[in-house]
């Protein structure tokens, strides 16, 4: 833990609302914060970008939103590509200066999470500058977590954040197996999940209080079927595979093998035939 | 790696300037004519506006001073966050102000001549068949007033002042001083009267038509009072049923998200949320528990199956239904079957809405089991859909049947909270709530009518000063035509219908019947609109573009900050300027985070050649010499001072601190309010509501009275299948050509026709999808069953079509919404390749039904049609461009969409 700046995303309270993506727009399209930021180009490109997850099928889909943004890495790519052009303030953030960043198209391809764009008419590489400009001039935090209705971003030094960095994670870049010690920290992204509704066909019910046993290896987990026959398993890993069980006493228990959560897994309405 | 740590920060420190030459308060909520909003900050540099950011309500105040409301509930508390919590349209609205669509100078229609006789074609002539083809050509202030003043002189001396309609309602940016609506009442009252457009109730159709004789609950048939039903709620209710409600939407534009905040800690504290609606709206994408998916307006049938299970099973409050309603053995008999031999059960729902019979069951079970609250948030189906009577009858009947009223059972709001009660839902909001006068009449009742209009939010006595200045202009409109039946009414007269000779009118005014044109008076020959967006927002809207290119209509002003949707049908078109160019006093009333009252300073100069509302309409009356009448004696800073004196304000804190601070917040109160209807609860008899017989009506007596046969709308809410009205309904024959049912939600990116062109929001792929030929297009979801019968993959150009139009969309294949549905938000705006016939912009509008809820309920019915949704081939949209080249090569700016430089013929 440092003193260096750090964000901290709460996935579960993440509403979707693109506020951050958009209050990023708001302070430096068509503003220039030299000698932090020259503009960024109105459209096409996203210093903080919202990425949607849609996961599961009907009636069992959920949502969820990962805002993307530069992630400030205590070993930062661009810092090797370009180590005249970028540098890293004392507080940590990392700045690609615009002066003599102009013209080093490598950049954009230097970042292994893609969050560096290539603004075409500046003939400059750019991206989030944790909003430096404002910190150094009294601001307490940059424009994406002040404009957070849902208080999911939080900012300050990694030692104020501690408690929260210990329970969160870090994106995966896109050259898996590299680490770049990032300092955008993710809470509760969702893992997979696999749900369903169980029912009796005959009386047309749905079946409160089946067991539903999840197996894989030697790890199981149970869940009871809910007042609307539903259950759902979540956080589940996606590279596994889950063996499903489920009982109710006087049916039929039906079993389900090789389930594999790579994308959610709805198994729709299930029927529970009765015991002859 | 420290190796290249920046070492001259102070220098660098030193170079930037972030600061701001002025910063000012602007309220952002786009709901208008009610109240400002949400405050923002907004930073302004060398006169362009730099940064909008939410208002730290501790800027210049302690927050001892706010007596800060919470609410407490199973070990948890809820309060306000110390700042404003902006929606996404209000965080990115500079470039609102700044949009390539904002009209800049006064506009006239190229081959528009205002000599031209009427129904005169060609050169010199009138070509009214040519709106929303032809293009316009800039002309200067003193043209454009003049046009404008000799053809009200002529219309008025040829027809009579009534030819004149005025359109001049709906939301708009939260203006006061300058009224965004109504400012041209003021000049037309001068010249002896004229027709106004009176709005229907289009964002609670179902709940006036309908709910209102099931439960009273003025004035517009939801839940009243609503004092203090989340703290409640939190402490008392189980369940909440998100019933169409889409918390994460609706209440973006006009409120912020508190609403948001809100869910996020209901559910914290284990309140379930059980989402019911066709799509996975934005709310339940991430707070539902559940989702159960319905068809489109078929929410009666899964009423009426829910009411069969309580009543089979015996499991709803059978006490308070002996003491609290009238009528329930009527309800009783149809439910059952003993009326029509047909049992409303779980298995004949399920056919009609497409929720499993057992998840019907288990619905009705748990709903029975746990203490339950429903849950909206304006728009849907279900209450903008054919019958919606229904629907809006048999909500309040079920809230009946589970003791409406008592601890944790009630209809609450995710929206416009604090409007139609005394007091809000959350509790201890301000100890006044300041209402601040808007200096436009807006939409008075006509002559010899009564009612309110939203003048509702004026309230009188006024000091003497405002007195002066609304009595100035004292006369009503002539005559009235209800919004939804403007086509008919110009196209078919004469028209007659039941109600709407107000906005804010009882139910018993449903009961009398109107004629247009009235006895002696004109039909329309001119319209003035400041509200140009019929096209995007109401009903039918094809028949209303047939309606502005008849010969008939000689004239049509629009005034308006930015060139979209009606404008388009206009013949001059006056540029207006937005408030942030302008001087002005707001309110948040609604936000729900604390009550507050705000200077609102001229942020920037006027962009081109705009003016103020009301400046707009001066401009005009000085050519008929009605200037100081129009105008009045009031400067800005004292119609600021008087609004301020007379909103209650005054008594807390004084003009100068006011001013100098340019806000304030009301101080919250500590006393609790006795929540929701628990009067009607407890004692009946001392507590009635509003209907007839104080009691909650199963079988309304006030439909008994007066249309005991009405098919449509019996006096005992009903399934419909199909009437006379609508034939909307997956069983119709129709669906041989139109299978699916489209819904139409209030849009997630605009505030129904505002801001379509911020470039920000229409990047973001469920606001316009990217077509093959790079137009920017309105999505359309559908599910993938669904695609793949049509050959549709996600992205595709895409038509959404059924009898009357054609409109033009992306494909968003999503597993959000149910097979059987098309869904596409209204609002975007309008872009005719064949005005009447065929729209490129996203206008679903265009599609919607004709016919009003049914024969003698007047509203309007916007989802829950009939369509189908086809790929668009390569061949079709060749022979489009073929044939009308025109609708094609018009400028379009990828970014913004439609623009000014798309309409504007340059010299």
């Amino acid at each position: 833990m440092s003193e260096k700046k750090a964000f901290v995303i709460d996935v579960a309270r993440c509403s979707g609302c693109y506020n951050c993506q958009l209050a990023c727009k708001d302070e430096y399209c068509d503003n220039n914060w030299m000698p932090y930021a020259k503009p960024q180009p109105d459209v096409g490109q996203f210093w903080l970008r919202v990425d949607p997850h849609e996961c599961g099928t009907i009636p069992k889909v959920r949502m969820h939103y990962i805002p993307r943004l530069c992630n400030h890495c205590d070993d930062a790519s661009c810092m090797v590509a370009a180590p005249d052009a970028v540098y890293r303030r004392e507080d940590g953030l990392v700045i690609i200066d615009p002066e003599k960043a102009t013209g080093n198209r490598a950049l954009v391809d230097s970042c292994p999470y893609g969050v560096i764009y290539w603004n075409e008419e500046l003939n400059l590489p750019q991206k989030c500058t944790g909003c430096a400009h404002l910190l150094d001039n009294g601001n307490g935090v940059p424009r994406c977590v002040e404009a957070c209705p849902t208080d999911a971003f939080k900012f300050g030094t990694e030692t104020e954040l501690k408690e929260l960095i210990a329970e969160a994670e870090v994106l995966q870049p896109l050259q898996p197996k590299s680490d770049h010690s990032p300092r955008v920290y993710y809470l509760n992204i969702p893992k997979g999940f696999i749900a369903g509704t169980v029912y009796d066909p005959v009386d047309r019910e749905v079946v409160i209080g089946a067991v539903c046993l999840l197996t894989c290896g030697g790890d199981e987990w149970t869940v009871i079927t809910d007042d609307y026959g539903d259950f759902w398993f979540e956080n589940l890993q996606q590279e596994r595979q889950y063996d499903l069980k489920i009982e109710s006493t006087g049916f039929i228990t039906k079993s389900f093998t090789a389930l594999s959560p790579v994308k959610d897994i709805n198994l729709g309405d299930v029927p529970l035939d009765r015991k002859a | 790696m420290e190796g290249n740590t920046d070492t001259s920060m102070s220098s660098r420190r030193d170079k930037v300037d972030i600061g701001a030459d002025k910063q000012v308060i602007k309220g952002l909520s786009l709901i208008g004519t009610a109240e400002a909003g949400s405050p923002a900050v907004v930073d302004v540099k060398n006169g362009r506006i730099t940064r909008i950011r939410p208002l730290d309500y501790e800027w210049k105040y302690d927050k001892q001073d706010f007596n800060v409301w919470k609410m407490e509930a199973r070990g948890n508390s809820f309060g306000p966050p110390m700042h404003a919590v902006l929606g996404p349209i209000m965080t990115s609205y500079k470039k609102r102000v700044y949009s390539k669509n904002r009209v800049r100078y006064p506009l006239k229609r190229v081959d528009w001549d205002p000599n031209g006789a009427q129904g005169s074609t060609g050169p010199g002539g009138r070509n009214t068949q040519n709106r929303g083809t032809s293009k316009y050509v800039r002309i200067t202030w003193d043209e454009a007033a003049e046009i404008v003043a000799s053809e009200l002189k002529r219309v008025g001396t040829t027809y009579g002042p009534e030819a004149v309609l005025s359109q001049s309602d709906g939301h708009c940016e939260g203006k006061h001083l300058q009224s965004a609506r109504g400012c041209m009442g003021r000049l037309l009252s001068l010249l002896g009267g004229y027709t106004i457009q009176m709005r229907n109730l289009d964002s609670w159709e179902g709940w006036v038509w309908g709910g209102k004789h099931v439960w009273g609950c003025e004035p517009v048939g939801e839940m009243t009072p609503m004092a203090d039903l989340y703290p409640d709620i939190a402490q008392h209710t189980d369940l909440l049923l998100f019933w169409g409600c889409d918390p994460e939407t609706t209440a973006h534009a006009i409120n912020g998200q508190m609403a948001s905040r809100l869910c996020y800690w209901l559910s914290e504290i284990g309140i379930k949320s059980v989402y019911v609606c066709p799509d996975l709206n934005y709310g339940a994408a991430v707070h539902a528990d559940k989702w159960i998916p319905v068809l489109p307006n078929t929410d009666a049938a899964l009423h009426l199956a829910i009411a069969y299970v309580w009543l089979t099973e015996g499991t709803y409050d059978k006490e308070y239904i002996a003491t609290h309603a009238y009528g329930f053995d009527k309800f009783q008999a149809y439910v059952l079957g003993e009326e029509d031999g047909e049992p409303k059960t779980p298995a004949w729902a399920s056919e009609k809405c497409g929720v499993p019979e057992w998840t019907i069951k288990a619905l009705a079970r748990d709903w029975a089991k746990k203490v339950t609250s429903i849950v909206h948030g304006n728009g849907g189906p279900g209450i903008r859909g054919p019958y919606s009577t229904e629907p809006g009858r048999l909500e309040p009947m079920l809230l009946g049947m589970r003791g409406l009223g008592k601890p944790g059972v009630h209809q609450a709001k995710m929206i416009e909270w604090p409007m139609f009660t005394e007091h809000a839902p959350l509790p201890y909001q301000g100890k006044i709530q300041p209402v601040l006068p808007h200096f436009a009449d807006i939409i008075p009742p006509a002559r010899g009518l009564s009612g309110q209009g939203l003048g509702a939010y004026t309230p009188k006595p006024h000091t003497p000063e405002l007195n002066e200045w609304f009595e100035a202009a004292g006369l009503p409109p002539t005559q009235f035509i209800p919004k939804c039946l403007v086509p008919d009414a110009i196209l078919h007269p004469p028209i007659s219908w039941w109600g709407m000779q107000s906005f804010f009118g009882p139910a018993s005014d449903q009961f009398v019947k109107h004629t247009f044109p009235r006895e002696g008076c004109s039909e329309i020959h001119m319209v003035w609109t400041d509200s140009p967006c019929w096209t995007t927002c109401w009903n039918d809207t094809n028949s209303f573009i047939e309606a502005m290119r008849q010969p008939s209509i000689e004239c049509i002003v629009a005034q308006h900050p930015w060139l979209e949707n009606d404008c388009l049908l206009a013949d001059v078109i006056l540029p207006v300027a937005t408030k942030f160019e302008l001087d002005d006093i707001g309110n948040d009333i609604g936000s729900g985070v604390f009550t507050s009252m705000y200077l609102e300073n001229q942020a920037v100069d006027p962009v081109g050649e705009s003016l103020g509302d009301f400046d707009v309409v001066i401009k005009i009356a000085e050519k008929l010499g009605l200037r100081d009448e129009v105008a009045g004696k009031l400067t800005s800073e004292q119609m600021r001072k008087l609004a301020f004196e007379w909103s209650g304000v005054h008594n807390l804190v004084s003009w100068e601190e006011f001013k100098a601070k340019e806000y304030f917040v009301i101080p919250c109160d500590n006393e609790e309010k006795t929540p929701g209807l628990r009067g009607f609860y407890e004692d009946p008899a001392a507590n009635p509501l509003t209907t007839p017989t104080g009691l909650l009506e199963y079988s309304c007596t006030a439909l008994e009275e007066h249309f005991p046969d009405d098919p449509e709308r019996p006096p005992v809410a009903q399934w419909i299948e199909t009437g006379e009205s609508h034939d909307e309904r997956l069983s119709s024959e129709r669906t041989k050509d139109y299978p699916l049912l489209c819904m139409s939600n209030h849009p997630h990116w605009r505030m129904h026709a505002q801001a379509d062109d911020i470039t920000w929001t229409r990047e973001i792929q469920t606001m316009k999808l990217k077509g093959p030929d790079g137009y920017m297009y309105e999505p359309v979801w559908i599910h993938p069953s669904e695609a793949k019968k049509r050959g549709i993959q996600f992205g595709d150009l895409v038509k959404i079509f059924n009898e009357r139009g054609v409109v033009l969309g992306g494909a968003y294949v999503t597993e959000r919404v149910m097979p059987q549905v098309a869904y596409m938000d209204h609002g975007a705006r309008w872009d005719p390749i064949i005005p009447g016939e065929v729209d490129r912009g996203g206008v679903i509008n265009t599609l919607t039904p004709h016919n009003i809820i049914s024969k003698k309920a007047t509203g309007m019915v916007v989802s829950g049609f009939l369509v189908e949704v086809a790929r668009v081939t390569d061949e079709e949209l060749a022979a489009w461009r073929r044939d009308y080249p025109e609708a094609f090569d018009r400028d379009y700016d990828l970014a913004t969409g439609v623009s000014l430089s798309g309409w504007l013929i340059e010299p």
